[in-house]
Parts: C-alpha cells; structure tokens; sequence
C-alpha cells in the first residue's frame, strides 16, 4: 500500500515537474531574426529558413494523470533537416525566462554543427555537444545553467524500474559528460525526452528508407510502434516527381478538416491505415510546420483562380528560359515557357484624382533630385572661369607657343543619367489578399506603379514596367505594362488600372526573363527592381527550397552581369529569405503595405542617387 | 600553440621592415612583376593586409612609394601635374605618378575603381610595352626607367561590381587575390601586430570567421583583419573583451541594432562571459 502510495505521489511530482510554465515562456518569433544570425555565423547552412517545431509524440512513460487526461505524450523538439531549421515555437519549459531563452541560444548552436550525418542518435547529440562546446567556449556557462535547471525536471532514476532507471542514468551521464555513452540499453519506454539535443529522429525520413539511423534507445515492442509512427509521418518525404502529390485529398475531407495539406499519397506506405485518423494526424503536424501559412488559403487559391484571362493580347509565347536544380546543382534548360501578355481592352485614362497631389509633389522632388548638376569644364561658354584651364592658356602663352582662347569656362548642365529601371512586380494570387478594411495588395501595388511612374517621367531615366504570375513552368505569364520603348502615357495608365492578381510566384523565371530585357539596353547603369508581397512559390516543387534556390541563381546572374538587383517587399517574413536572395542592403521590407506606394518613388531616388 | 616568441624575433631582424606575413606566393609574384617591370594589380576585400603587403615589398625592394588614394573627383591631373601660381607667374608641379616615373619608385594607387573611367587611361602608355608617360602640358615625354612598378587594388565586392575598370585598363596588369588569411596565419598576424597572447588570437580569429561566415547575408561587410589587430589592441590595453569586441568588431559592421544583438551571440559563444 505504501508502494503505492508512493508511485502515486511520484507520478503527480512528474508531472508537476514537466508542467509547463507560461508566465515565462519565450517565442521564437521575438528571436528569430537574432537565432537566424547566430545559427549561420555559427556555421549553419545559409540557405534553411528557421520554422517552428510541431509537436513530437515521444514514447516514454506518461504518469497516471496524464495518461488519464491524454495530455504530455506529446513535445517540440528541434531538429533540422534540407530546408529548415526546426525550434520550438514556444519555450516554456523552465521557470526562468533566460533560461527559456537560453535554450533556443543552445539549441541553435548545435544544430549549427549538424552536417545531416546518419548516425544514432545518442552518438550524435553527444558528439554536437562535445563539439559546440569545443568550438565554442562561451557556451559553456549557458550549457552548465541549462543542463542543472533540465537534470531537475527528469525522472529520479532511484524511483523507476530497473531498466529504466538504467537508461535514465545513461542519459544523464551523457548529458553531463557528452561522448561517455555508447549504448543505451532497451527498457520497456523510450527515455525521457531531452530538450537540449535535437530531435532523435526528426519526422522526415528519406525516401530510400535508410532506417540505420534508427535510434537504439527503443526496446523491440517500442521500435514497431516507432516505424508505425515513422511511416506515419511519412508525408515529410520528398516529393518523388514534381507533378505528384498536389491535392489528392477528397475535396469533403478538405472541407470538413478545414485545411488540407500537400502530402504526396504516391508514397503513402500505409494504405489500410484509417484516411481519416491519419488525415487528421498530419493535419496536426502541417499546421505548425509548414510556414506559418494557413493552407486555408491556399485552398482558396486552386479553387479561385482567375478563368484563363481572354482580356489579354499575347504580345510573344514560346520563349523558354531554364531554371536551376540546386539539388542536382544544374541548370535545366529549357524549363520554364514565358508568354509576354498585355491587357487588350485597357482604356486611356488619367491618374486617379486622389494620388494627384502627391504625384505632384514627387514630380516636384524629383526634378530637382535626380539629374545630378555637373560643373562641365572646358566649356566654350559658362558661367564662371575655368581656372585650370585658364593656368594652362597662360602658360602656354607665357612660353610663348600660339594658343586659342576657347574653351575656358565653367558651366553647371544637368546632365540627363545614364540610367534603366525595370520595375517587376509580383501580381499572383496572394495580391488578392486584403491589408486593411478599403485595399488589397493589389490596389497598394497599382498605385505604386502609378507614382513610381509619375516621378520617373519627371527625370530622363528610362524606364519599364511589368508584372509576373505563373502556373508552374507553364506559363510563366509575363505582363507589359511598360517596355523601355514607349513613353508613360495615358495608355499606360490605363494597363497599370488594368493589373489584376493571377496566378503563383515563380520569381527565377520572372527575373530571368526581365534580365533579358535589361540586357539589351544600352545604359551605363541599370536597375532592376522586384516588388513582391512573398516568398518564390509555386503549385510544384516550386514550393520551399527549390524556388528560394532557383531565384537566388537568378539574381546571382543578374548582378553578375552588371546589373543591380533590388528587391522591395511587404510580406513581414521577408528577413527570413531576402538576405539570402539579395544579401543585406539588397532589399527593404515595407513594414505598413499602404505606405508602399509613397516609399518606392524615394526608394528609387535614393538607389539610384551618387 | 601560437607562441610569440617565434613571431618576435623575425620582427626584430628586420627592423627596417615593416611586419608583413605572406599569405600565399604574392611576394614571389611581386617580384618577378618587379624585375620584369610588369604592373601588379590587386584584389581584396578591405583591411585584408594589401596596403601593408605593398609598403612591405616596397622597403624589401628598397624602392619608395607613392600612394594615391582614388576617389570618383580624381582627375589626371591629379595624378600627373599641373601648372601651379607662384611669385614668377607658374610653374609646373608634378603629381605622384610623375613623380615617381622620375625616380623610379613604386606608385600605388588604392581603390582604383573608385576613379573615373577617363582618369585610369593616363596609365595606358605606361602599362604597356612602352613604359611612357606623356606629359600633355609641358610636352615632355617620359620614359619610365626600369625600377618604376605601378601597382594597384581594389575591393571586388559587389557594390564595387558596377563600377568595375574598362577592360583595356584590367587586361595590363598581373593580378593577385587576397583573401583573409587562414585562420593560423590570422593567428600569428594579430599575435605580431598587437602583442597579444596567442589563444585569445586564436578566439579572435575563430570569431571573425563566423562573422564573416555573415557576408552578403545579415552583414554587407566581413570583418576584416584590420578590425580584428583594433579588437586585440583593444583587449591588450586591458578593456573588457567582449566589450573590445563590440567596440572593434560588431558596431563597426551593422547599424541594425538586432543584428548587433545576435552578433554579440556570436562574441559571449566565442569567448565566453
Ligand atoms: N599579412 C599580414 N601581415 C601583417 N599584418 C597584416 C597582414 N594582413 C593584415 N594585416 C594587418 O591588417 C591591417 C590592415 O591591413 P591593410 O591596411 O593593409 O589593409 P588593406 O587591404 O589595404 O585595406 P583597405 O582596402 O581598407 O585599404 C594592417 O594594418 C595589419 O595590421
Ligand atoms: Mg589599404
């Protein structure tokens, strides 16, 4: 009776112990932009996006309480993989907010060191740490408050079965001196979950199924329940050809789960498992794992999108473009279709009385801004001496040879630049979304094309307008607004009124393609300036990595050929990619989309002033 | 394990020398661009140890220099001379090109990218076969005798990408690359430079590197070596470390305050607090 008693008080000291502690919690979105830098300067792959963890099942030994309230099976855990960083989303595990804070510090260094190597997970966590440490000193003060705040939350192994109590010292002395253990010898449950490694085997599991990874630590009946719950979480397998694996769900089972997923069912290993349960399950983990976006409105978007648009004239299709695979690391030519389009019915018009005032005002600063005023020397006429020229004469003539007095003045010109601008700007599907209770995206992008252009007929530099949206590969559908040839004009304002949200955002083939067109101007200096509202995405693989990759290509061989690439956005996530894509002064992000249309005129004076 | 007194010595035996540690073969190269009156051009990031490389091989050689400093209001006759007042009505006064033609003396110029277009083409003639330079205004034509080298550099970073040289001035030189030297040789660099004990130098280099792992993506700049001799100078002179670090190496990279805050991160992980 006592024994039982005294099982009981345990299990309840457990699970106060594990409570959570709210009042202290730390989020990673108040971090992520500083974990982000000390993750890459660190050594980690500029390239992952850091995301939030979803919920892990971990398989030890639940006490009673929650067993019965079905709570705490579940932890977020961290791990990376190919594309992301994975931390937690909330921290909250010790009482103290530094040391809450210190963990994703922690967790963000080791992951830093992890090269994607297969190997068992105890092995590994032990090795990140010698290592961190190692390379690292000054975490070592950070590891030592952790690791005694985190040893007083585990199970007393004085109080657990002998196997058990076996494996918990294992972990213990592990986690006290990394690289001591070897082995973890089976017990009936998995250990108790540590927060401070990485996830021992993170949901995503290679297609050729190389299970050698599988951690040790679980005993035979726990290990087929692993490879069930592996299996299970199969759908984080790379997509095996890119045009599998859209929405295959049953349209009532979207509706009724209220989101759905891009899983890609074609290696689904699992069939008699229950659709529905398993629906549900990853709806679990998508929901916190793919990129914060609700797939709600990507739901929206596929059954939304605009009838194949008759109002525009092809102007060209048929150019291809190639697009780059940074997981083979080449180039594909001939990937992408681009049909150059144009709207057919726009009607003439003049600009909306409410930008008139301010238009005017930017004209005004632009005049006066722009064509930098030059003293031109050695002029036939100016108005002032040009006293070199001036010493020279006078020499000349002292020493006796014969010379002309022309060309001795000084005159201030304003010299028209040298200059091309092509503004290319986003217009898929998500300019449809609303920024305030009057505007959508698409609205705070037409009246930027309109200002915009309104400034830059005030100077001489030539300029372009157009607009992209694509539908995979196929067409990349690429709208003329402008072209460098044409004079801004009452047409042109009415193809800007005309600009409406298309389709998806395959920025490589959209900056490739403006890059074409940039090549072929003559001037000393050219600009080429994207304004986006989001991430390079698409219906195919687009999506993630593979986009971000082939864009940031893109760029790359946009600015090697001289040409300067700049991007202004308002999509607030855009410090997690746009340093990547356009380094750090290559970019701003509009914090409040309305003030968009104000900004991109003085954007552009200040790019482009010197 | 980097130990001063291997540095110090080498210091002390050529004392007319200023302290110079090859990172690759460049004094080789050098010379050869020397003794075959070819002009070296430079590349390197900023405070990567160019200006010191030069002044190094300058006294090695025993030649003078002179440098010039470009910027984009850098006109020929700044380089080559000009007819100045004086009590006798005017005279000509030669700029440091000329200068150095005259004497035989190594001519430097630094950033030259920053210099318009029009203003490098005053080294065409002396960068080719002929080795002259003509002096439009007084019409005398100098020959260039054989110890004149010109030399110059610059920083190939991007924002440098639009400026670039005219091709007909690139293609008559040499060029060499510097980088930041690796991390031992860093090591030993800020252990001569500054005095400082070797395994701080070594926490300083290893800190540098992340930081520099930043480039293009959070930071615009790398943290240049230059930087590092500051922090170490800084930590030698007894100011608090992670203090001398944020003095030498995070404020003078960013102005975003949250990137400063994540590379003083990086600073307590590299030397603890
Ligand atoms: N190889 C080296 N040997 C000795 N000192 C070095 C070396 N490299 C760099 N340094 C140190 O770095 C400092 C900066 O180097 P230096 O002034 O030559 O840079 P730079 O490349 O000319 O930079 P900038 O492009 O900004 O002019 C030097 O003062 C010296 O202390
Ligand atoms: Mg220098």
């Amino acid at each position: 009776m006592e024994e039982k008693v005294g099982e009981l008080w345990h299990r309840l000291i457990t699970r106060l112990a594990q409570d959570r502690y709210p009042q202290a919690a730390v989020c990673l979105t108040e971090l992520d932009k500083t974990l982000g830098i000390l993750f890459r300067a660190l050594g980690g792959d500029g390239g992952l996006r850091l995301e939030t963890a979803g919920a892990t099942h971990h398989h030890a030994r639940r006490g009673l309480l929650q067993r019965i309230a079905g709570s705490a099976t579940k932890i977020e855990l961290a791990w990376r993989d190919e594309h992301a960083l994975r931390l937690p989303e909330v921290i909250d595990l010790f009482p103290q907010q530094s040391l809450n804070r210190d963990l994703y510090f922690w967790l963000a260094a080791l992951a830093s060191g992890e090269q994607g190597r297969v190997e068992p997970w105890l092995e590994k966590n032990q090795r990140l740490t010698r290592e961190t440490l190692r390379r690292y000193p000054g975490m070592a003060g950070r590891y030592q408050r952790l690791l005694k705040a985190h040893l007083s939350q585990r199970p007393d192994p004085a109080r657990l079965r002998p196997d058990e109590a076996a494996q918990e010292a294992a972990i213990r002395q592990a986690l006290a001196n990394p690289g001591a253990v070897s082995h973890l010898a089976p017990a009936r449950h998995a250990p108790w979950p540590v927060p401070l490694w990485l996830h021992p085997s993170p949901p995503w599991v290679s297609q050729a199924g190389s299970d050698s990874a599988e951690p040790e630590n679980a005993s035979a009946g726990e290990a087929q329940n692993l490879s069930h719950e592996r299996s299970r979480r199969g759908e984080r397998t790379e997509m095996p050809e890119a045009e599998r694996g859209l929405v295959t769900i049953r349209m009532e089972n979207i509706l009724s789960w209220g989101e759905f997923a891009k899983v890609d069912r074609g290696a689904e290993e699992n069939e008699d498992l229950d659709q529905a349960v398993e629906a549900a399950e990853q709806m679990e983990q998508f929901n916190v794992t793919r990129d914060g976006k609700s797939v709600a409105s990507k739901l929206r978007f596929d059954l939304d999108l605009p009838s194949d648009a008759c109002d525009d004239e092809v102007l060209s299709e048929g150019l291809l473009l190639p697009e780059w695979d940074w997981k083979r690391q080449v180039m594909q030519e001939a990937h992408c279709r681009v049909m150059t389009l144009q709207a057919a019915d726009a009607q003439p018009m003049e600009l909306p009385a409410r930008l008139n005032r301010t238009a005017k005002r930017l004209r005004a600063q632009f005049q006066q801004l722009m064509p930098a005023r030059l003293w031109r020397r050695g002029q036939a006429d100016g108005s002032e001496v040009d006293l070199d020229a001036y010493l020279r004469f006078a020499t000349e003539r002292g020493s006796g040879q014969l010379t002309n007095a022309d060309n001795l003045y000084l005159d201030l010109r304003t010299g028209a630049r040298d200059l091309s601008c092509l503004l290319l700007a986003d217009l898929s599907l998500s300019t449809d979304s609303w920024v305030d209770n009057h505007h959508r995206v698409i609205d705070v992008i037409r009246d930027s094309l309109y200002l915009f252009s309104e400034s830059l007929s005030a100077t001489g530099d030539r300029f372009a307008l157009y607009g992209f949206s694509s539908r995979k590969r196929n067409p990349l559908r690429f709208h003329q607004i402008k072209s460098f040839d044409e004079a801004y004009s009452a047409r042109t304002r009415g193809r800007i009124q005309a600009i409406k949200p298309g389709y998806y955002t395959r920025m490589g083939a959209a900056v490739r393609h403006a890059h074409r067109l940039l090549d072929r101007q003559p001037a000393q200096r050219r600009l080429l300036l994207l304004v986006s509202d989001g991430k390079p995405n698409d219906l195919d693989k687009y999506e993630g990595r593979y986009g971000v990759e082939d864009t940031r290509h893109a760029i790359h061989e946009v600015r090697k050929a001289g040409i300067q690439p700049f991007c202004v956005t308002i999509d607030e996530r855009g410090n997690d990619y746009l340093p990547y894509l356009f380094g750090s002064g290559g970019y701003v992000v509009i914090r409040k989309p309305q003030e968009l249309p104000r900004k991109l005129p003085l954007l552009y004076a200040r790019l482009t002033r010197e | 394990m980097m130990n001063k007194s291997v540095t110090a010595p080498a210091r002390e035996l050529d004392e007319a020398l200023p302290f110079y540690k090859p990172q690759a073969r460049e004094v080789e190269l050098f010379e050869y661009g020397y003794r075959h009156q070819l002009p070296v051009l430079i590349k390197g990031p900023t405070g990567c140890g160019k200006t010191r490389f030069i002044n190094y091989m300058a006294a090695r050689l025993g030649r003078p220099v002179y440098t010039v400093a470009c910027h984009d209001d850098l006109s020929a006759v700044d380089l080559v001379g000009r007819h100045l007042i004086g009590d006798s009505g005017t005279y000509w006064s030669d700029g440091p090109l000329t200068r150095a033609v005259r004497e035989g003396a190594i001519c430097y110029l630094d950033e030259v990218v920053e210099a318009r277009k029009d203003t490098t083409v005053v080294l065409h003639p002396l960068t080719d076969d002929r080795r002259i330079l003509p002096l439009e205004r007084t019409g005398e034509i100098l020959k260039a005798p054989p110890e004149f080298m010109l030399v110059v550099s610059y920083n190939p970073g991007y924002q440098n990408l639009l400026k670039g040289m005219k091709p007909s001035t690139r293609q008559r030189f040499v060029a060499v690359r510097f980088d930041f030297p690796a991390p031992e040789l860093e090591c030993e660099i800020l252990v001569g430079e500054s005095g400082i004990d070797g395994e701080t130098a070594q926490r300083l280099v290893r800190l540098a590197n992340a930081m520099r792992a930043l480039k293009d993506h959070d930071l615009e700049e790398a943290a240049s070596t230059r930087l590092l001799v500051y922090a170490a100078t800084l930590i030698l002179g007894g100011y608090e470390p992670v203090e001398a670090c944020r003095a030498a190496l995070v404020e003078p990279l960013t102005d975003d305050t949250e990137t400063a805050s994540a590379l003083m991160e990086v600073v307590h992980a590299s030397l603890g607090r």
